[in-house]
């Protein structure tokens, strides 16, 4: 049975639903703290300090969400490099996710740098031993990558055929760049606390930390994928595609075996495995992101009887989120050990703002499957079948 | 920093009310001009210009950096020995006190009740002849002598003298018998001059009675200290509490309060006892060694310990230390030594300590005068006869106490009770006595009796909030003074700047004053430039030269041949007149009074970002000075179940205070501390008002018969949660 | 006075009465806004139970590292070493991400916290007073402090002055010189009665933290440039392959039709 595809109606009457009402509402209250930041400073509408210059932003903001948004360069690699066609029809989605999910980015950046009208000084005043600075070209070059990648669906909503086909020229060399950009992107996240190696507790500082960070976001991609699939077949209740996620979920335990293996192998040899029962509060969240992060989802996702049900699937795919999650706040915020014996708890107007990034993510994800031919691959591939 | 710092609006460094600098705009910039011609600033008005401090009354030689008419920064003068071009705390931040928002910067006269703060600005002409004609009525009415005087001494005291002498007043108040008469009055009966100075280049054993040099900084002797240190002389250090200056100690030994006496008549003991004095020291200079020996005899070691709560061998074993080091040996005779009614006693004993061991001449010397005689002054007649007693009791009452140095206490108890006679004004100049004397409440009732009070001061001080007109004195920075005479130089003080608003120097004002009561002839200069030209006239140098380097030499005094300046010409280990007077000519042990169960000894001390009791308003200051509290030891908290940082009341005999609690192990059980200076009164003063309390409030009034020094750790407390 | 090569400073813990006019001085000459500070107190204090007790406080600043991390890290060049010592900061190109304060092994970058768009947020240490430097003067908190704690000068005499009184006084000093080797060499050199983390100091290694950082830099081009060649032989390669299955099943099945046409 073919399904129709969405036509954008010409009125737009707003009648929002419950749900997108709250997330209006978190991104209203969020824009006003926003403004009072740029007005009065950082300090006024959140708790970051001079011990703690980076705080909850940055975890959730930019660590957590460029780790979420690695989906899309390992579907565009499936696709496009290694021509596994049948992952189209994920595709898209996916890419969708890290173009919302760069674009948060920038938003949060927005807020926390301290200049942000300056952002474009990394593309004029350039200093090549910075991380920092291949973290922010990643992410322009990413975003602009993305947009080539997800143009040919924004265009055929658009109604440019025409264009969409011409678009559809330079996906090939967007995809290999994007691969090549992503791998030092999500390593960069890492590469950027090699520095911080008298900061970073042991447990988790090692040369290593760039390939950590890659190896884990492709487990991270995989799960992102049969998440971002299960919400929006319930959503917009449309099919899963089992087929497809059961074959990603397949490498999600070689993915975070390499990983384990890296890890404590790391961990041996640098003579710091003893930490892992002597580090108090450092030692339990290591563990933590261990067991919830890898341990649990790797017994999930190893037995193929969990594979083939969507639940098991969804369920092993946010286990694995919120250990790696956890991981990503460990490295950026709580393994860091600080001078002074001052605390930090991220303030409601800082939550807040978080808050209203997610939410304009959601919504804009939801505006985008419906007036937008997103799923049309996806559609495509099921009547094909 | 303390987290309680008010102001979050930016306030630069050096930024004063832009109506001060408009004002300023429109007077003839005479100070830029002067410091032009004597070469200091640059055509854009730019430079460094030589003058002194006032922060404390070290009065280090500073330079000050000018630019576009403000002064910018304080570095030390490498010419002046007090400094050797380092500056202390307060000195770095004397800026912010020129440039205190709070400033008075226009005469004030009283409109609503004392107290109140209601005020409003007034002409110079009407402020100033409201203070000579009130000031005429009360003598007039009731004699010169119900006119009270009072300043806290600094460089214009000696017209501030001139001024109270002219209008023919006995009754004149200074600080000192709130900080150092026991030691000034028992260096006089012991060596004949006020204080010895010390030097510290041959040292190699120092014991330290108080006197927290780390905390009460004087900056080129602290600084002398530390390099005696360094180069390994040893510090033994006697406090009831952990100092910074205990913390150099290689021995701390944290003594019960007011035994410091036993202390060291031990150590006496024990030097003559075990022979090891300088005999010949003793015998060519001194005077009463077999009295001292046979009165030191029962004060052991043994007797001394538990009175001090020091282990005998401890106190023999720094007797012998001590003298063995000797010459190259001091026992410090501390500065602000009013303590307890017997630290006199105590003060003799250093004294004598110092002589028996014969150090004079290795680590203590002639003191230096500060009045230089080679200097002139403007001529005046003889000052009027007063017949008048003084109503601090000096000498009637008080017959060691020089009349200079006065007691201050108990004049503010005369005042109070009218006794011998009744007070009806009082005039007070750079003093702020409402915080400064013992018992707060006395004070301010004494200043409720008065018919006048005129304050002069730079800023809303607790006294001059109480006043029934406040003239603003112009900053250190924004006058000239009398010369500075330190060694065989004269120091200048110079404008740096203009003074802002309307703020005169206290030179000036007195001659304002002096004119309009017709004492005129003793105020002989034009102005201040005049004042100090007639002061270098005999030097043969000009003012020009002397605000160019920022110093005048003095001629080489004549070398006569040392004597003491004591009845005997030898220093008195037995004072011939204490003894002829009735009191004890050698140093005898008087039990100071101990606190009862449940009650803990008040002590005081100093912070090395304060000064008495006017910098609290410092911006800068306040922002690097550590919140006041109430120190107690952390155990003894504990027992009562306090809790750091916990609000305590604190009371005594006299008042109850509210203060915050530090919990340390720093301090003696049965002790508590607070840094005075605290808990204005004046909401004139934004910084200031409402941080920490007064110990003022606490304290009881005691004076020591003989020095009448202030006893200011003989008040007890009980300490409870609020 | 010959020109001095590396200006340092050297602190003797021993001598500081933890006074503040460093602070103070540091605050006038540089203008420093009243909520922050470019020295601050660190150490224990007060340490041990009375009465055996003991104090360790230092003024705590820039190392003006020999090899400065926030240097390394700033991704616009806002840091910047200067070669006779002091570490200096381009408040024209900072964009306030703040990562300074991240590769700081020691923690000194202060932000403007209460500055928004229109003030400009920026970042805050100090600078060894170049302005000072200029004119022969000291830095304003070694000129004034009062016990000579502070001392000024070039860093390998302050070092061998260091040594000389560690030898001369060996009970009194912990026999090292804080910052002759920490994170490469530091222009801030500590002697200390008491163990370094007693007044405040990290425990930071002689390699300097940067350097894994921008040895990982130098491979990633190579790599990039490598994985990007690879990536794109394995999509050439997997369509020429999939143009080769499909030439060879078209071929096949032409075959198959032409002998179907043929049987036919």
């Amino acid at each position: 049975m073919k399904m129709q595809v969405a036509v954008p109606p010409r009125v737009l009457r707003f009648r929002p639903s419950p749900i997108a009402a709250v997330l209006i509402t978190l991104m209203g209250i969020g824009f006003v703290v926003a403004m009072v930041r740029f007005a009065s400073g950082i300090g006024t509408i959140s708790n970051l300090s001079n011990t703690y210059p980076w705080g909850f932003w940055i975890s959730f903001d930019i660590y957590t969400g460029i780790a979420i948004s690695s989906g899309a360069f390992l579907l565009a690699a499936a696709v496009y490099i290694f021509d596994l066609k049948e992952f189209r029809p994920l595709l898209m989605p996916s890419i969708l996710t890290a173009l919302i999910g760069y674009f948060m980015e920038v938003l949060a950046l927005m807020v926390d740098l301290g200049r942000p009208e300056r952002i474009f000084n990394m593309l004029f005043f350039q200093n090549f031993t910075s991380w920092m600075l291949v973290l922010g070209l990643c992410v322009m070059i990413y975003l602009a990558i993305l947009v080539v990648e997800f143009a040919p669906v924004a265009l055929k909503g658009l109604k440019r055929e025409k264009l969409a086909q011409f678009a559809r020229r330079f996906i090939k060399p967007a995809v290999i760049l994007g691969v090549v950009v992503s791998t030092i992107h999500q390593g960069s996240l890492g590469s950027l606390l090699l520095i911080q190696s008298a900061k970073l507790h042991p447990l988790w500082w090692t040369p290593l930390l760039p390939v950590m960070f890659f190896v884990s976001s492709i487990s991270i991609g995989l799960a992102m994928i049969i998440f971002e699939s299960s919400m929006s077949s319930r959503y917009f209740r449309r099919g899963l595609e089992m087929h497809l996620l059961e074959k990603l979920a397949k490498a999600i335990p070689v993915a975070l075996g390499i990983y384990a293996v890296l890890k404590f192998a790391q961990l041996i040899l640098s003579g710091n495995f003893w930490h892992l029962f002597d580090s108090g509060l450092h030692s339990v969240l290591f563990w933590a992101e261990i067991i919830v992060g890898v341990v649990i989802p790797l017994i999930i996702f190893a037995s193929p009887r969990n594979r083939q049900n969507p639940r098991m699937l969804l369920v092993g795919a946010i286990i694995l989120l919120l250990g790696m999650i956890l991981n990503r706040f460990n490295v950026s915020w709580f393994g860091i050990q600080r001078l002074q014996d001052v605390s930090y708890v991220p303030s409601l107007t800082e939550v807040s703002i978080s808050a209203a990034i997610f939410s304009f993510g959601i919504l804009a994800f939801g505006l985008v499957a419906r007036y937008l031919p997103l799923f049309e691959d996806a559609e495509a591939a099921a009547a094909n079948s | 920093m303390p987290s309680t710092v008010s102001r979050r609006d930016f306030i630069k460094i050096g930024g004063a009310a832009a109506g001060a600098l408009a004002l300023a705009s429109f007077v003839p910039p005479a100070v830029a001009q002067a410091a032009r011609q004597a070469g200091h600033l640059n055509a854009q008005g730019d430079g460094y210009i030589p003058s002194l401090c006032e922060m404390c009354v070290w009065r280090c030689g500073l330079l000050a950096k000018v630019k576009d008419g403000r002064v910018v920064k304080l570095d030390g003068n490498p010419d002046h020995p007090h400094s050797k071009g380092k500056l202390c705390p307060r000195g770095q931040a004397g800026i912010m006190t020129t440039y205190d928002p709070d400033r008075v910067l226009s005469p004030l006269i009283r409109v609503g009740r004392r107290g109140e703060g209601k005020f409003r600005k007034a002409t110079w002409d009407e402020a100033l002849d409201l203070v000579a004609n009130q000031m005429q009525a009360i003598k007039e009415k009731y004699g010169a002598e119900a006119m009270v005087f009072s300043s806290t001494h600094n460089l214009s005291q000696v017209q501030f003298e001139n001024f109270l002498q002219a209008f023919g007043s006995p009754n004149y108040g200074t600080q000192r018998s709130l900080c150092f008469n026991a030691m000034i009055v028992s260096n006089l009966m012991t060596y004949g001059m006020e204080e010895p100075s010390r030097s510290y280049d041959r040292l190699k054993y120092i014991i330290l009675t108080g006197r927290n040099l780390a905390e009460a900084i004087s900056n080129s002797e602290t600084g002398e200290w530390i390099e005696a240190i360094d180069r390994g002389a040893k510090l033994v250090c006697l406090d009831p509490r952990f100092t910074k200056t205990a913390a150099k100690a290689v021995e701390w030994l944290p003594i019960r309060p007011g035994t410091d006496l036993a202390f060291h008549l031990a150590l006496i003991n024990v030097i003559i006892g075990e022979s090891l004095y300088d005999r010949y020291f003793v015998g060519a200079y001194t005077e009463g060694f077999e009295e001292l020996a046979a009165a030191v005899r029962s004060f052991t070691p043994e007797w001394a310990s538990s009175i001090t709560e020091i282990p005998a061998v401890t106190i023999t074993r720094i007797a012998r230390e001590f003298a063995a080091a000797a010459p190259s040996a001091l026992a410090h005779n501390g500065w602000r030594t009013s303590n307890f009614v017997n630290s006199f006693q105590t003060e003799r004993a250093i004294a004598i300590l110092n002589a028996i061991v014969g150090n004079w001449g290795t680590t203590m010397h002639p003191a230096g005068g500060e009045e230089g005689g080679a200097l002139g002054k403007p001529p005046q007649p003889a000052y009027p006869r007063v017949s008048a007693l003084r109503l601090d009791g000096v000498p009637w009452r008080y017959p060691f106490v020089p009349l200079k140095i006065g007691v201050f206490q108990q004049l503010r108890d005369s005042i109070l009770e009218a006794n011998p006679y009744r007070a009806h004004g009082w005039f007070v100049s750079r003093q702020n006595p409402v915080l400064s004397l013992p018992d707060r409440q006395r004070t301010l009732a004494a200043m409720a009796s008065m018919d006048f009070i005129a304050t002069v001061d730079i800023i809303m001080n607790d006294t001059a909030w109480f006043s029934d007109v406040v003239l603003p004195e112009a900053s250190y920075l924004e006058r000239y003074d009398p010369l500075s005479v330190v060694g065989n130089r004269a120091y200048i003080r110079q404008p740096v700047i203009e003074p802002q608003g309307e703020a005169r120097s206290a030179l000036w004002i007195y001659k304002q004053l002096g004119d309009r009561l017709g004492i005129s002839d003793f105020f002989q200069y034009k102005d201040e430039e005049d004042y100090i030209e007639q002061q270098l006239a005999p030097l043969g140098v000009s003012l020009e030269e002397v605000r160019q380097r920022g110093f005048a030499d003095l001629p080489e005094g004549k070398s006569d041949v040392f004597r003491w300046n004591t009845p005997s010409g030898k220093i008195e280990l037995k004072s011939a007149t204490l003894d002829q007077a009735g009191f004890a000519g050698i140093p005898t042990w008087e039990e100071p009074p101990a606190p009862a169960a449940g009650q803990f000894y008040l002590l005081t001390g100093k912070g090395a970002r304060q000064t008495q009791f006017g910098t609290q308003n410092n911006l800068l200051l306040h922002k690097y000075d550590d919140e006041p509290r109430l120190w107690m030891n952390a155990n003894t908290a504990a027992g009562q179940g306090l809790q750091d940082n916990d609000m305590v009341e604190v009371a005594s005999e006299v008042g109850k205070i509210y203060v915050r609690l530090l919990a340390t192990q720093a301090i003696r059980l049965d002790c508590v501390y607070m840094t005075p200076g605290f808990g204005h009164l004046s909401k004139g003063l934004t910084t200031a008002y409402g941080l920490g309390s007064s110990d003022s409030d606490l304290h009881i009034t005691y004076t020591d018969p003989i020095s009448g020094g202030q006893a200011l750790s003989q008040t007890f407390v009980t300490v409870k949660k609020a | 006075m010959a020109t001095i090569k590396q200006h340092a400073y050297l602190f003797d813990a021993t001598r500081c009465i933890d006074c503040r006019a460093c602070m103070i001085a540091c605050s006038v000459e540089n203008n420093v806004p009243m909520n922050d500070t470019y020295i601050w107190v660190t150490g224990r204090g007060v340490m041990g139970e009375y009465p055996d007790l003991q104090r360790a406080t230092m003024p705590y600043h820039c190392m003006h590292c020999l090899a400065p991390d926030c240097v390394s890290g700033c991704p616009v060049g806002a840091w910047s070493k200067r070669e006779d010592g002091p570490v200096l900061y381009d408040e024209d190109k900072c964009i306030g991400c703040r990562y300074c304060m991240n590769t700081c092994p020691f923690s000194v970058p202060h932000f403007d916290w209460d500055k928004g768009l229109f003030d400009g947020a920026l970042m805050h240490k100090c600078t060894m007073c170049p302005q000072r430097l200029e004119v022969g003067q000291e830095p304003a908190c070694v000129q004034t402090c009062p016990t000579g704690a502070l001392k000024f000068g070039e860093r390998e005499e302050l070092i061998a002055e260091a040594h000389a009184l560690i030898k001369a006084h060996p009970d009194r000093y912990i026999d090292h010189v804080y910052g002759e080797l920490e994170n490469g060499g530091t222009s801030y050199l500590i002697l200390s009665h008491v163990p370094f983390s007693e007044l405040g100091l990290p425990d930071v290694g002689i390699i300097p933290v940067k350097n894994v950082s921008e040895a990982a830099m130098r491979v990633t081009v190579p790599f990039a440039v490598g994985w990007g060649a690879v990536l794109t032989g394995v999509t050439v390669g997997v369509g020429l392959n999939k143009k080769r299955q499909e030439e060879a099943s078209k071929k096949k099945a032409e075959e198959g039709a032409t002998v179907a046409g043929g049987e036919k």
